[in-house]
């Protein structure tokens, strides 16, 4: 929970989601990618886990980008899964993967990266894989078929 | 934060609400039964999630939400095969006899969710007793997914909070064998909080 990871040259990054948003970034050009795993929406002052806040997730791993592009331009779009509401609760954490996905798009839209792909909401968990050689975002739900992103 | 004494002392609190669930799910199986703590424990998020393993493959869990002075949730989880297998040992079928999440396998499982997580509650609840405390589990909620997407959405409340995160984890036996079945209890925060409240005149000399 709240981790970031970049790669590139063919790497994939995996990471499992309930309520939490995954957010990957991809520069097809670079074919290089990140992915991070955004627990809330708002950080509340500096954390050691910036992937765990939406306001802090998108910086940090647009940084990190950074420095594996080695001084290139990165021209990157985005894709997002989970935000799923489990447990069929109710109250503030039954918002809290809408208030995510929000959160993260508010982000990408300041930092003026396009969203390609969502997967969002629900009831399920998710598991996300993002492959940095085609930027291909694979998201399977227990039980259900593979859907590529 | 919970310091080392208190989580001892918060370990034989949970012990005491195991031996109840012990005698419940006993009787429930009519079969020799015994569940034990295994854990009373503080941990960082990413161990947290970890707790019900790293499979790739779905598990299925039975989700009581808690309401009351404790909220939260306890979670009886079990692989396929080990939850399976309760609905054979219920209906005296041989082991392997149900292959699938049916209504009749879904059932079995939640009732047994019930008999054990409220016996398990009602010994905490005793013991809470001359502080007025109430404990009021919700019915289970029967859900089939991966084991670190149930415990994220289950942490989630604890990580609004901090990264480390108290749970408590039980394990089985059944007829003397280990069952791959595990019963967590997750509070919220503010129940966290509680349960330090609780420990000068409810639980013993460490």
């Amino acid at each position: 929970m709240g981790e970031l990871a970049v790669c590139q040259k063919g790497e994939c990054l995996r990471t499992l989601l309930g309520s939490c948003l995954g957010v990957a970034l991809y520069d097809r050009r670079l074919k290089l990618g990140g992915l991070v795993h955004v627990v809330l929406p708002q950080s509340p002052g500096p954390s050691e886990l910036p992937g765990k806040y939406a306001d802090t997730a998108i910086p940090e791993l647009l940084r990190q980008m950074r420095l594996l592009a080695r001084g290139e331009p990165l021209r990157t779009v985005a894709k997002l899964a989970g935000g799923a509401n489990m447990f069929n609760s109710s109250g503030s954490l039954a918002t809290i993967g809408e208030q995510n996905i929000k959160a993260v798009e508010r982000q990408l839209e300041e930092w003026k990266i396009p969203v390609l792909a969502r997967h969002l909401g629900g009831e399920q968990g998710r598991r996300m894989l993002l492959d940095s050689a085609t930027g291909l975002v694979t998201v399977e739900i227990a039980g259900l078929e593979p859907t590529v992103l | 934060m919970l310091d080392p004494r208190q989580l001892t002392q918060l370990h034989r609190l949970f012990r005491t609400g195991a031996e109840q669930a012990t005698l419940a799910l006993s009787r429930w199986l009519d079969r020799p039964a015994r569940i034990t703590v295994e854990r009373v424990e503080q941990l960082p998020l990413n161990q947290a999630t970890d707790v019900l393993g790293d499979s790739e493959s779905p598990i299925a869990a039975c989700v009581m939400q808690l309401q009351g002075e404790l909220q939260g949730q306890l979670i009886l989880a079990f692989d396929d095969a080990s939850g399976l297998g309760l609905t054979d040992l219920l209906l005296g079928h041989p082991l392997g006899t149900a292959e699938s999440w049916g209504e009749i396998e879904r059932s079995a499982a939640q009732e047994t969710a019930n008999i054990v997580g409220c016996a398990y509650l009602n010994a905490l609840s005793r013991l809470a007793a001359g502080q007025g405390k109430e404990l009021l589990p919700d019915p289970p909620h029967f859900v089939r997914d991966y084991p670190q997407a149930l415990l994220q959405f289950a942490l989630m409340n604890q990580a609004t909070h901090g990264d480390v995160v108290f749970l408590t984890e039980t394990r089985f036996h059944i007829d003397g064998s280990p069952v791959n079945w595990n019963l967590l209890l997750i509070p919220d925060t503010p129940s966290v909080e509680r349960l330090r409240d609780w420990l000068p005149r409810e639980a013993g000399p460490v």
